[in-house]
């Protein structure tokens, strides 16, 4: 027997004077009602109404048991009150990656508290975001996968000064300026040296690429080491960042480009260009714990304002070209020359 | 990316100026990746510069060195006739890109234009072609009768499509990648690069059968004089030959190239009439097809030691 629910009927037939007006009171069918109190009165052994006349009333038994009765609703309802504000006030770690802005982070936070939810959000490398979801640490998380396979892709480019000559150039435009145009895809062949000493071109290195944290998941530091090579790119000109912000300062300063996703060097005054090679992107997945009890998927809302704060392209269910292995003629694999 | 062990190679050299100069060689294949040996001698005076002179290493395409002089020695002894012609069926003959490996038509080659597309265009059908004419014992059992010890021969050129293609099935980026991880580890799932089944020589041989063949000194002389004619045709310039491109020079090589490997032997003869015989020997962890940086690292060393060794 749903003690509660029985209860309910016979403190709202009480109320009411009318089975039919408390049944309506509860959003339930009278004969529902009618049975639950006959019920009740077996229970307790004995009855609870009067019947007979035209009018119900409550007998003396009923009236001695009624304020034992809402007592018992009163607690059952302080008590559901307590475990729902409980879970709305713990807080939910949202696993995210170091290079988010602020501003998206904090809608985040926002969206969370307009749902009902408090989200905390922890900027982690990608290892330490999948580790989060598997001991619970995180409630949710942004996972590093191969980018054909990805819900979430991002972009990924090279991060350059900006040109001297641009109405900001003495200073790196601050955050929100004006964006410079963006560069022209860059085509990892193109970074080769070039050999002549001819007066067309001076004879300049390409500068070093660096790859933060974020890229250093192994397939895509392997994917991109690969790539390098066969581009024919000098050995070493591909090699992981130090610190952020030693990493920014020589790339704003020209002494080298960052691999990274088009809002962070916006954010930074840098000037961008994708990398033409969409399989060197980046792909994410939104993650969620198994660990924590009331958490299972990720809400569309959150995971429409992650992308965001990642700077996901607008999705596109195309498919990734991984032509890594293309021209694979077996005369290769045979000795040459 | 990763912290390996600095590449430290052991010197030879005749004085402490040719010293310099080998170090300078390393240290400029070191900064593209290269590991390997080098060795290049002055014919005439025997000065020489180098490192890793004795390390064995997978020839490649370099067998077809001492493949060509047994043959050609063969050919000047009459027991063998280079004007006989061979059939090669593309449905049989070994794989390649170049010669009569690309072909796709049944052809009939004498067996003195077999030597020649086997030189110039290292066309593995043609070697192999040669092969059936003289097998590979034979040609290991001669160069150990003419005291070329440091030099192995074992198998056939397809025997390194075979095995490559065995291991990682016909991709190309997983062979090298293999290649290169047994490289480190030491266990060889490749047949051929495994110095204990792999057509095998070091620079020091190398240079040693160079330096015979242009003094005449191994073999008929006109088994030599053929040879140093074909080595003069070879097509490719972009290794040994790429900083001594003159027409004061003339470079005569033979090129080795399978997965990450990348070989050059050959001589450098100039108009004043130096002449300095070479090898180099080479392999790194570059997963690419092309390599041109390290093509050129090869070559400045070559140029490097031509320089160094002609006074």
């Amino acid at each position: 027997m749903d003690l509660l629910a029985h209860l309910e009927a016979y403190v709202a037939a009480v109320d009411e004077a009318s089975f039919s007006r408390a049944a309506d009171r509860l959003g339930i069918a009278q004969p529902l009602l009618s049975r639950r109190i006959r019920t009740l009165e077996e229970h307790f052994g004995g009855l609870l109404f009067d019947r007979s006349r035209r009018q119900v009333t409550t007998t003396d038994f009923g009236v001695l048991l009624l304020p034992y009765a809402q007592d018992v609703l009163d607690r059952a309802h302080r008590l559901r009150h307590m475990a729902r504000s409980a879970r709305q006030s713990a807080v939910r770690a949202v696993g995210v990656p170091a290079d988010c802005g602020p501003a998206a982070l904090a809608r985040v936070i926002r969206a969370g508290a307009e749902h009902g939810t408090t989200l905390g959000v922890h900027e982690l490398p990608p290892e330490d975001r999948a580790a989060g979801l598997t001991d619970g640490s995180l409630a949710y998380a942004l996972v590093r996968v191969p980018p054909e396979a990805a819900a979430l892709r991002v972009p990924l480019g090279l991060a350059s000064a900006p040109p001297p000559n641009t109405p900001d150039g003495a200073h790196p435009a601050p955050a929100g300026a004006r964006p410079g145009p963006r560069g022209r895809t860059v085509h990892l062949e193109d970074l080769r040296p070039r050999r002549g000493r001819g007066a067309t071109y001076a004879r300049r290195a390409a500068l070093p690429i660096l790859i933060t944290a974020e890229d250093q998941v192994p397939y895509a530091r392997e994917r991109l080491s690969r790539a390098a090579d066969r581009a024919g790119l000098p050995e070493g000109l591909v090699r992981p960042a130090g610190p952020m912000a030693t990493a920014l300062a020589e790339t704003l300063a020209n002494r080298v480009t960052l691999l990274c996703a088009e809002p962070f060097a916006r954010r930074h005054g840098a000037n961008w260009a994708p990398l033409g090679d969409v399989s060197l992107h980046r792909g994410y997945d939104p993650g969620v714990t198994r660990r924590q009890p009331g958490v299972s998927d990720v809400p569309d809302w959150l995971v429409a304002l992650l992308a965001a704060a990642v700077g996901a392209a607008p999705t596109m269910s195309g498919t990734a070209q991984s032509d890594a292995a293309g021209g694979n003629a077996p005369t290769r694999l045979a000795a040459r020359g | 990316m990763s912290a390996r062990p600095a590449y430290r190679p052991a010197y030879a050299a005749t004085d402490g100026a040719h010293l310099d100069v080998a170090e300078a060689i390393a240290k400029e294949w070191a900064a593209v990746g290269v590991r390997g040996s080098f060795l290049a001698r002055s014919i005439d005076t025997g000065e020489q510069l180098g490192f890793d002179v004795d390390e064995a290493v997978p020839l490649a395409s370099v067998v077809k060195v001492p493949l060509a002089l047994v043959a050609l020695d063969r050919i000047a002894t009459g027991e063998l006739d280079a004007a006989r012609p061979v059939r090669v069926d593309p449905a049989t003959s070994s794989v390649g890109s170049t010669g009569l490996a690309a072909f796709r038509h049944p052809a009939a080659v004498a067996v003195g234009d077999l030597l020649l597309l086997m030189l110039t265009v290292s066309d593995n059908a043609s070697a192999d072609a040669l092969f059936d004419l003289v097998p590979v014992a034979d040609v290991d059992a001669r160069l150990r009768s003419w005291g070329c010890s440091g030099i192995r021969v074992r198998h056939r050129l397809n025997r390194m499509y075979e095995c490559a293609a065995g291991a990682a099935g016909n991709d190309f980026s997983l062979a090298q990648e293999v290649a290169i991880r047994d490289d480190h580890s030491g266990r060889h799932a490749i047949e051929t690069l495994d110095p204990a089944c792999a057509n095998l020589g070091t620079v020091t041989a190398l240079v040693d059968l160079l330096q015979r063949v242009w003094r005449d000194e191994i073999a008929h002389p006109d088994a030599t004089a053929e040879l140093r004619r074909l080595m003069g045709l070879q097509v490719f310039t972009q290794r040994l030959a790429s900083e001594l491109r003159a027409d004061t020079l003339r470079v005569s090589g033979k090129t080795g190239t399978f997965l990450h490997l990348r070989h050059e032997i050959g001589v450098v003869e100039a108009e004043s009439g130096h002449r300095v015989a070479m090898a180099a020997l080479t392999r790194s962890d570059r997963r690419a097809n092309l390599a041109p940086d390290i093509d050129l690292a090869i070559g400045i060393g070559a140029r490097h030691a031509f320089e160094a060794l002609r006074r």
